[in-house]
């Protein structure tokens, strides 16, 4: 297997470059937006359904089924030696605290946005950063993202931790997705791709119910690249135009039995019912507070008219 | 730390499920593993108790109550549960038999569909031992027999009452007798 160049997405606080690439023009790429339908399994917009009662006649309150993509991040690791249910209890607890003081929107791998961090070394006490979120991942209080920038003919990510105090303010400057979960094939796509002004003014969306996939296909720079994307089935590239050989080799090491693997599967998701349980646990906190968000923010635009 | 799969709704499993799958030998490798895997699993389906070695026996009743899971989760309208029936059922007749016949029988059910009861270690052997795997409900006489004296049933109850009567009364006397040799001497 191709050793993995040592890429060291820096934390927040050091925007430092870590290779040189010389950057094509910059020319406007046109975005498609198709609202498409994400799941098809709800249309309602965090409305809290009902679910009917038990004998005993209480209803049961349970979150609508979009929550596992809005906040994936409050399912635990589903690898059984790390389960904890107290742990992950006082996680999820600490976790709504924190979102009561800050303000973490719905976003995801593909969506356009600025991180304000507090930095002690900066003229300024704060450093924000505007980027595209290409990987999203972690648990619970570890939960992180890695915003991907070109500043200055320079690519430049950033790994910021969700639940981290120095975290100021997440804006999404624009709510979409993309046709793959990983976006790390734009490390070895053309810089045009990447790029994103740093005073970017957030978009506002047409359609507020559903969340848009953009199906924009991506061109890669010549080989070498960091990965063998080839191997890797993505959807949201070019045709990638490699000699035979190198999908005869994919499909030599490709291991198609992994999609009937069901227990692979299994161990992998946090089954349905525990989902729920989660979720049912958490939605009427995170409903309280966007609602005294919207509050705050007409009580803001009042004073200003 | 790892995020959970998203894609995929699954229901939970009530059988124990190790964190880590066993390895099988095969020619194959890998790929044979999951071969194995299907014969058994199709084996299952079709005679609904079947006697093999016990890691086998581990291994294919995860796989048999996914896929009876999922068959009562999505029904056979749902286009990957048919994609993994098909896999895992090499005869095409039990498709059928897992939508129209077990997934209705195990719709309500609160346990496990499957029941892996340890058979005979006979020496010399495989060393693990035999194991009998069943799917609940099936038509054959039962491998264990049930199990009597429930501590609910009524006759067990009063028994349990009147024993603790019994004691206390006893232990009444006893004092009684305890006292009036103390106050005597």
């Amino acid at each position: 297997m191709l050793r993995r160049a040592v890429l060291q997405t820096f934390r927040q606080g050091l925007a430092q470059s870590f290779f040189k690439r010389n950057a094509v023009s910059l020319s406007e790429t046109t975005v498609t937006h198709q609202p498409i339908e994400t799941s098809d399994e709800a249309d309602e917009k965090s409305v809290s359904k009902q679910k009917p009662g038990d004998e005993s006649g209480n209803t049961v309150v349970v979150a609508p089924p979009e929550f596992r993509f809005m906040y994936p991040e409050f399912l635990p690791d589903p690898a059984m030696e790390r389960r904890n249910r107290l742990k992950e209890k006082l996680e999820r607890i600490d976790m709504l605290q924190r979102r009561s003081v800050v303000e973490i929107p719905e976003f995801y791998t593909g969506s356009v946005m600025a991180v304000t961090v507090a930095d002690a070394n900066s003229p300024n006490k704060f450093a924000r950063f505007v980027g595209i979120c290409i990987q999203r991942g972690g648990s619970g209080l570890r939960a992180w993202f890695i915003l991907r920038n070109v500043v200055d003919k320079q690519g430049v990510e950033i790994l910021y931790e969700m639940y981290c105090p120095l975290i100021q303010k997440i804006e999404v400057l624009r709510l979409e997705r993309r046709l793959d979960e990983s976006l790390l094939y734009l490390r070895d796509a053309l810089p045009e791709y990447s790029t994103f002004p740093l005073d970017m003014e957030p978009e506002r969306r047409l359609n507020n119910s559903v969340v848009p996939i953009n199906p924009l296909k991506v061109k890669l720079r010549p080989r070498p690249w960091l990965e063998r994307w080839e191997r890797q089935n993505l959807q949201g590239v070019e045709d990638l135009n490699l000699p035979q050989r190198f999908y005869d080799k994919a499909e030599k090491v490709a291991k198609p039995w992994e999609k009937y693997d069901l227990m692979l599967q299994y161990r992998k998701t946090i089954p349905a019912e525990e989902q729920e349980k989660i979720f049912a646990d958490v939605h009427s906190q995170l409903q309280q507070q966007e609602f005294k968000r919207k509050i705050r923010r007409r009580r803001g635009i009042d004073n200003e008219q | 730390m790892n995020q959970a799969d998203l894609s995929k709704l699954v229901s939970a499993l009530r059988i124990a499920v190790k964190p880590k799958p066993r390895r099988f030998s095969c020619p194959e490798g890998p790929a044979g593993r999951l071969e194995k895997l299907r014969a058994t699993v199709t084996a299952l389906v079709k005679y609904e108790r079947i006697e093999l070695n016990h890691p086998r026996a581990e291994e294919a009743q995860g796989y048999a109550e996914r896929l009876i899971s999922d068959a009562i989760r999505n029904g056979d309208c749902h286009k990957h549960t048919m994609e993994m029936a098909d896999y895992w059922l090499n005869e095409k007749q039990l498709v059928h038999k897992l939508f129209k016949v077990l997934a209705p029988r195990y719709q309500n059910y609160n346990s496990s569909f499957t029941r892996l009861v340890l058979g005979p270690k006979t020496y010399p052997g495989y060393y693990v031992g035999t194991a009998i795997l069943e799917l609940k409900g099936n038509p054959f006489p039962a491998l264990q027999p049930e199990t009597h004296n429930y501590h609910y049933w009524l006759h067990n109850v009063l028994l349990e009452e009147a024993k603790k009567e019994f004691r206390s009364a006893r232990q009444d006397r006893n004092a009684g007798t305890t006292e009036s040799v103390t106050a005597e001497s």
